[in-house]
């Protein structure tokens, strides 16, 4: 006993390194099984007021900029607004009247980025709104030009989403010429490129074709535009190509993001 | 807490401001060079300890601070990893580096109680140490063992260049 005492004060400093590291490892583990956080995360309110701060800070610079952007989208987006409805004017029975063929599954929430990344394995950002404007866990996030990711982690005021830049991130895609559908997924290093996997060998695909969300999750609506094919391959045998994908957004520069709330309980309870 | 306890804790915090303010959005861009590395300031906090500090207390703030940083980053775990190993290894290196006279206890490892050579010796040591843990911890895997090299050399070089620039530029006395 009294020597297994000394052997404990001798090496108490190591020990207690060890103790650390192994809790730090747990961590590690517990995190990357099921991409759950323990108690330190980026959408808590301390370090989430503190990206704030600096964002507000660094954003005032690029106001001009943004407003320009926000500009140029506004019209992009009242001009698919009147072409839909003029569309749906045609479509829809003379007796009824247009409000109510109209459905509005979509809800969506506007956010900013206020701390993103893109150099490590599992990139994360993090969003100035949190559970009490709406925001939900498993809401998909998409921005001017594409994707960017799924809520993850939600706070009161913050969220921190999983980046599509994340090897946890697997999104359905599909070509849209033809419909062929597949996941994308990260292999991480490049922020430019994803990878769609397991489309059939029997789809013709031309380098360039688009890459669009696929619609069959509820995270993202289908038909977003996601970025074009750079190049495919099949690997050995496999009757499936691999398609390197480059991103039309550029996730480093991540601002003005939408959070897209599905609420159409009918399909969603099924 | 006496000043020095106090000014050390200050330096403290402004440096984890600036390593999650400033230094990660640096690695927010375009260029290819940040693909493969970060820059780590931090680890000067846990390397700029008086010698007095004993062994425990720098693994216990390695732990800490490798935490903290590991709430900004989203990588739960993996700084803290790194630091706590980082400051058990400032005991050995400090062990290993002693001079014949010994360390003045009131003092820190700086250019000024000990020199440039020791102290560019001393940092390259903890650092190669703090971004190999940090970058096997985070891919988790020896399979991507080129991978961790090339992200470990990369961020060391970033990350010496910006530390030894913070002892020139400030060179701090305790």
């Amino acid at each position: 006993m009294n020597n297994l005492l000394q052997f404990v004060i001798r090496y108490s400093a190591f020990l207690l390194f060890l103790l650390l590291e192994v809790v730090a490892l747990l961590l590690v583990v517990r995190y990357n099984e099921n991409q759950k956080s323990i108690f330190v995360h980026s959408s808590s309110k301390l370090s989430g007021n503190l990206y704030k701060l600096a964002d507000d800070a660094i954003q005032y610079n690029h106001l001009q900029q943004t407003a320009d952007s926000l500009a140029v989208q506004n019209a992009q987006l009242k001009q698919k607004i009147f072409n839909l409805e003029r569309s749906l004017q045609r479509l829809a029975p003379a007796d009824k009247p247009l409000d109510s063929c109209l459905l509005e599954p979509y809800n969506i929430i506007d956010a900013q980025v206020i701390s993103n990344s893109i150099n490590q394995r599992n990139n994360h950002f993090t969003i100035d709104r949190g559970w009490k404007d709406g925001i939900r866990k498993g809401m998909g996030v998409i921005s001017p030009h594409g994707i960017a990711g799924i809520i993850d982690q939600v706070g009161e005021q913050y969220s921190t989403a999983i980046s599509v830049l994340n090897t946890a991130a697997r999104i359905s895609a599909a070509i849209k010429r033809n419909e062929y559908f597949g996941s994308l997924i990260w292999r991480e290093i490049d922020p430019g490129h994803m990878i769609l996997e397991d489309i059939p060998r029997q789809a013709d695909i031309i380098v360039g074709d688009t890459i669009v969300t696929s619609g069959f999750s509820f995270i993202f609506p289908k038909g977003i535009f996601i970025g074009t094919v750079d190049r495919f391959w099949t690997v050995g045998g496999s009757n499936y190509y691999t398609l390197e994908v480059r991103l039309h957004e550029d996730i480093g520069r991540l601002d003005r993001v939408y959070v897209v709330e599905f609420t159409d309980t009918e399909l969603t309870t099924e | 807490m006496n000043t020095t306890t106090l000014k050390q804790t200050i330096r403290a915090i402004l440096i984890l401001l600036l390593q999650v303010l400033v230094l990660k959005r640096i690695g927010v861009g375009n260029s290819w060079l940040w693909q493969y590395g970060d820059i780590f300031l931090y680890p000067v906090i846990v390397l700029l300890l008086p010698f007095r500090i004993s062994r425990h207390y720098a693994i216990l703030i390695g732990f800490v601070i490798g935490l903290i940083i590991d709430m900004f980053y989203d990588t739960i775990g993996v700084h803290a990893f790194a630091l706590t190993a980082t400051a058990y290894a400032r005991g050995l290196l400090l062990a290993y580096l002693e001079p014949r006279g010994g360390y003045q206890l009131s003092m820190s490892p700086t250019i000024i109680s000990m020199g440039l050579n020791w102290v560019l010796t001393f940092t390259v040591f903890s650092l190669l140490i703090h971004t190999l843990l940090y970058f096997t911890a985070e891919i988790f895997t020896f399979v991507y063992i080129g991978q961790i090299l090339l992200k470990t050399l990369v961020t060391l070089i970033l990350s010496m260049l910006v530390l030894m620039g913070y002892h020139l530029l400030f060179n701090p006395k305790a």
